[in-house]
């Protein structure tokens, strides 16, 4: 398939969105009125990067049922490469989410649903890089690996449902059916932070893929040498 | 919370998200390198190693 944008441009792209979406958070939504107060600025990049990873998580689910009725090895890459990126940003979300809870809440953790559910959303996708790291033989660690991403991926909509159907946790519900519950400027620095957060994902899986298919081509040339 | 109060997390949380992304950026971007620079390598031995024998099979 050809590339329809290169992936510096992507990179390009992803940093002006993401650099304007942070300038407008500081400099042109007002500070939030709640007892949050400048803590909430926090927000812009959190909550993107919380979404982008539960997209990331998203796609994994699809590539590995597509390597489930095809059995081909590049829907198993795109799987493992979404399920790293999406640990990378969930990682981020925790912690940032702990930094915001310290300061708005004076904890750096609860026990309530959405922390509860996104923690064991990363124990989980944690597993999946233990499992294949345990089985050698390539398709029969791609079906493991599927199977498993799958079954995961029940947990993600839990996930951002928890706070939805128990909205008695810390954690606020930041977009519902009823809207956004921001105000206009406020929404514009988020939504420009999104779309820089989505353009970096899609460019750092496109890079990882490359890593991905780089290492099977070095495996191919070394097999072929007698190495 | 007072601004004072606040900016030192949103500090640190805007300090922690740059600094991991910009170190996968530019550590993925290592790997890319030094993987592209391995597979030449092994393809210029295969040549390498193919040259001789299509050599020989001429002859």
């Amino acid at each position: 398939m050809k590339k329809l944008v290169s992936a510096p441009a992507l990179f390009i792209g992803a940093g002006v969105f993401l650099i304007t979406g942070l300038m407008l958070a500081f400099w042109y939504s007002p500070v939030d009125s709640s007892s949050m107060g400048f803590s909430q600025k926090i927000f812009y990049y959190h909550v993107p990067i919380a979404e982008t990873a539960l997209v990331a998580f998203g796609i994994a689910f699809v590539a590995a049922v597509a390597y489930l009725r095809t059995q081909d090895l590049k829907w198993d890459r795109l799987s493992y490469v979404s399920v790293r990126l999406g640990l990378l940003f969930s990682i981020l979300v925790m912690i940032t989410g702990m930094i915001w809870g310290k300061a708005a809440w004076d904890t750096w953790w609860a026990w309530e649903p959405r922390l509860t559910t996104f923690l064991l959303v990363c124990f989980l996708y944690a597993a999946y890089w233990v499992l294949r790291s345990v089985v050698d033989e390539e398709q029969r660690r791609a079906t493991y690996a599927a199977v498993f991403a799958i079954i995961a991926f029940i947990n993600v909509p839990i996930t951002f449902f928890a706070t939805r159907f128990l909205p008695e946790g810390l954690h606020p519900v930041v977009i519902s059916a009823g809207g956004t519950g921001m105000e206009g400027s406020m929404f514009v620095s988020f939504f420009i932070s999104m779309i820089g957060m989505t353009l970096l994902l899609v460019a750092l899986t496109r890079r990882d893929l490359a890593i991905e298919n780089l290492k099977d081509r070095v495996t191919d040339l070394k097999t072929s040498l007698g190495g | 919370m007072t601004i004072e109060e606040g900016v030192k997390y949103v500090a640190a949380a805007y300090a922690i998200i740059l600094a991991v992304l910009v170190i996968y950026y530019f550590m993925s971007a290592r790997r890319v390198t030094a993987l592209q620079r391995d597979v030449q390598l092994l393809e210029d031995e295969a040549k390498r190693l193919q040259a001789p024998a299509g050599e020989a099979g001429a002859e």
